[in-house]
C-alpha cells in the first residue's frame, strides 16, 4: 500500500542499526565534519609506487579532506608527500598531475624546495627578509606517507594517527600473498559523480546489487558457491568477501583466462572495502583499486585503477587490459551499470526532496546479499562521527510525533 | 594513366573513403548496428585508446573484431543503460592511399555530444581523433580496422555503446 507523507517518515520497522537517515548523504555540514573527523584522520591511498618509478618522480593528488597534495620520491627513493602551496603567497606549487622535478620552484617569485620538504632558495632572500625569515623557516608541510599493501601510496594527513599496519589490520591478510610481487597500473581514469561517496562504497559493499546486472543476474548468480561467500567485519570499518569461483564459460561474452593472477584460484575472486572509500577488487587476471574522494555531499571523484604484475610480458598485459576493460573499463559491462545506479541515487536524495531514509536490513547469515558490510561500515562512521547514521542530528523522534 | 586521371580516379576514391566514414558515424548515432557492421570488413578490428598522464601509459579501454563488436551490440538490450542521444560528429582532414589505390588509410576528428532525453540538453561528450583503414574494391569502400584515440578521459558514469 502506498503510503502518506506520515508514514512517509516513520522509522522503518528495523533495529537502528539497520537503516540509516538520507542526511547522512545529502548534508553540507555533516560532510565538512567528516572531513575533518574522518578524511583526515585516516590513510588514504595517493596513487600508487609505480606512478612514481624515479627519483624526483611526482603526481598530484586532491585529499579527501581538502589539501592538495604532491607524492614525489626523493633522490634517496623514499617517497615522501607535502601540501602542495607555497608557503609564501599560497601558490600550488606545482601545477600538473605528474613530472619530474629535482627542485620544486614556485612559479610566482621562485622560492625552491627540495623532495625532502626543505626551501632550498627564497629568490633575494636576504635582501627583503634580512634575518627574520630564511630558509629553515620555510619549510613545506610535510604528510605522513607509506608505501605498502600492494605497493600503494597510502597519506596521512593527521601527524598523531597510528601506523598504517595498524589501520589495516588484519583486513588485507586475504590478498597478501597475492601482493607480494611487484604490481603497476596500466589502467587510471577517474569519474566525477553527482552522488555521495559513501553510496559508492556501499555498492563495493553489497553484492544484492548483482540484480543491477545481467549477466551477473543471469548467469553468476547461477553458479554453485555464489551465495556461500561470506562478510567478515574488521576494526575501523573494513571489510572483506570471501573469494568465490566464478564460471566464466557460463557468463556470455567472456572468454576462457589463461593468465590468471599468482595463487589465486581460476576463476577466484576476491574483494575488501577499506574505509571510508577503497576497495581492493581481485578478479580473473586483475587488481582493481577504487579510491572514492568526494568534493561535497552530493559529488564525488571516483579514481578505477587496473594493476597487472611489473613482471608481464606483452601478451600477458594485453589480456589482463582485455580482461579489466570487458568488465570495468569505461564501456564495459559491469562499471557503467554500476556509477548509473548511484548516479541515480544522488538524484533521488538530494536536499529537498524529502527522501529519509535508507534501509540496510537484510539478514543472510553475512552471506553475499546480506547488508552486514554496510552495518558494519556506519557503525564506524557513528563512532568516528559521534553521531547515529539514523538520528546524526538527534531530531528523528520529531517524525514519530507527527506520526501519532 | 595520365596525371589528371590519377587525381581524378583519388579524388573519387576519396569520395568513397569519406562516404564510408561519415556513414559508419550515422549508423551509430542511429543504433542501427547491424548497419554499421555491414560497412566492416570480415576481418574488422575496433579499439579505442587513451594516453593517461597520470600513469604516463598508453591505455586501451576497448578492443573488439568484429565477432566482438556484434556481441557487445546483441548484449545491448541486456544492460542497464544511460539512454541519451549521441551524436558523432567527424570530420575527414587527410586520406592517404597505399597499394595502388586499394588500401586508404585515414585520419579524422571527432567529436561526440550527449543529449539528455529529459529536456534534451546537448553537451561536449567527447573528443578525440579517429585513425581508419579502409579497404576498396569492386564492392566499394569497407572498413578494415579503426583505432579512436580519445582526448577526453573524463566520461563520468561511461557509456555502453562507443564511438
Amino acid at each position: 500500500m502506498a503510503r502518506n507523507r506520515q508514514e512517509w517518515l516513520e522509522k522503518p520497522a528495523f533495529p537502528n542499526t539497520h537503516f540509516v537517515d538520507t542526511r547522512v548523504y545529502t548534508d553540507e555540514a555533516l560532510f565538512k565534519e567528516e572531513q575533518d573527523k574522518i578524511f583526515n584522520k585516516v590513510w588514504i591511498i595517493a596513487c600508487h609506487e609505480s606512478e612514481v618509478p624515479n627519483k624526483f618522480d611526482y603526481r598530484t593528488f586532491h585529499h579527501p579532506g581538502g589539501a592538495e597534495l604532491i607524492v614525489v620520491r626523493g633522490e634517496d627513493m623514499k617517497v615522501r608527500s607535502f601540501y602542495n602551496i607555497c608557503p609564501h603567497r599560497g601558490n600550488a606549487l606545482l601545477y600538473e598531475p605528474v613530472g619530474n622535478a629535482k627542485r620544486i620552484t614556485c612559479i610566482f617569485h621562485a622560492w625552491s624546495f627540495d623532495t625532502k620538504g626543505e626551501c632550498i632558495d627564497i629568490s633575494r632572500g636576504k635582501q627583503g627578509y634580512q634575518d627574520r625569515y630564511e630558509c629553515k623557516d620555510a619549510g613545506l608541510r610535510e604528510v605522513r606517507t607509506e608505501v605498502g599493501f600492494g605497493g600503494f601510496v597510502w597519506v596521512n594527513i593527521d601527524d598523531a594517527s597510528c601506523t598504517l599496519k595498524e589501520y589495516i589490520g588484519p583486513a588485507l591478510d586475504m590478498l597478501e600473498e597475492h601482493m607480494s610481487m611487484d604490481l603497476e597500473v596500466f589502467h587510471y581514469h577517474k569519474a566525477v559523480v553527482d552522488t555521495n561517496y559513501k553510496l559508492w562504497h556501499d555498492t563495493n559493499s553489497e553484492f544484492y546489487h548483482d540484480y543491477m546486472h545481467y549477466f551477473n543476474r543471469a548467469t553468476g548468480m547461477m553458479q554453485p558457491g555464489y551465495f556461500d561467500r561470506k562478510y567478515t567485519g574488521y576494526p575501523n570499518g573494513h571489510a572483506s568477501v570471501g573469494s568465490m569461483s566464478i564460471k566464466y564459460d557460463a557468463y556470455s561474452g567472456s572468454q576462457e583466462r589463461a593468465v590468471g593472477w599468482p595463487g589465486l584460484a581460476p576463476g577466484g575472486w576476491i574483494l575488501i572495502d577499506i574505509f571510508p572509500g577503497m576497495t581492493y577488487n581481485l578478479r580473473t587476471s586483475v587488481l582493481r583499486m577504487d579510491t572514492a574522494i568526494p568534493l561535497g555531499p552530493n559529488k564525488v571523484i571516483i579514481e578505477f585503477r587496473g594493476l597487472g604484475l611489473k613482471s608481464d610480458t606483452p601478451e600477458q598485459r594485453a589480456e589482463r587490459v582485455r580482461d579489466h576493460n570487458t568488465i570495468w573499463g569505461p564501456f564495459g559491462r559491469n562499471l557503467h551499470e554500476d556509477l548509473l545506479g548511484v548516479h541515480g541515487q544522488g538524484v533521488a536524495m538530494r536536499e529537498r526532496t524529502d527522501s529519509k531514509w535508507v534501509i540496510h536490513g537484510r539478514e543472510e547469515n553475512s552471506t553475499i546479499h546480506d547488508e552486514v558490510g554496510m552495518r558494519h561500515f556506519y557503525h564506524e562512521w557513528g563512532e568516528r562521527m559521534g553521531r547515529k547514521p539514523f538520528d546524526p542530528y538527534g531530531d528523528n523522534r520529531l517524525a514519530k510525533t507527527e506520526a501519532a | 594513366m595520365g596525371q589528371i586521371e590519377n587525381i581524378a580516379l583519388a579524388a573519387g576514391s576519396r569520395v568513397l573513403v569519406e562516404e564510408l566514414v561519415y556513414s559508419t558515424a550515422m549508423r551509430m548515432d542511429e543504433k542501427d548496428f547491424a548497419g554499421y557492421l555491414a560497412l566492416c570488413d570480415a576481418s574488422y578490428k575496433y579499439r579505442i585508446t587513451a594516453y593517461s598522464p597520470e600513469i604516463r601509459k598508453l591505455m586501451t579501454w576497448l578492443e573488439h573484431d568484429h565477432k566482438g563488436m556484434k556481441l557487445l551490440f546483441d548484449n545491448l538490450p541486456k544492460h542497464n543503460s544511460d539512454q541519451s542521444m549521441l551524436s558523432r560528429h567527424v570530420t575527414v582532414y587527410t586520406v592517404k592511399f597505399e597499394d595502388g589505390g586499394k588500401i586508404a588509410d585515414v585520419v579524422s576528428g571527432l567529436q561526440v555530444f550527449r543529449t539528455t532525453n529529459d529536456g534534451g540538453t546537448t553537451t561536449l561528450f567527447a573528443v578525440g581523433k579517429m585513425h581508419d583503414r579502409v579497404a576498396l574494391g569492386d564492392d566499394g569502400a569497407r572498413l578494415v580496422d579503426r583505432t579512436i584515440k580519445l582526448d577526453t578521459r573524463m566520461l563520468g558514469i561511461g557509456f555502453h555503446i562507443p564511438f
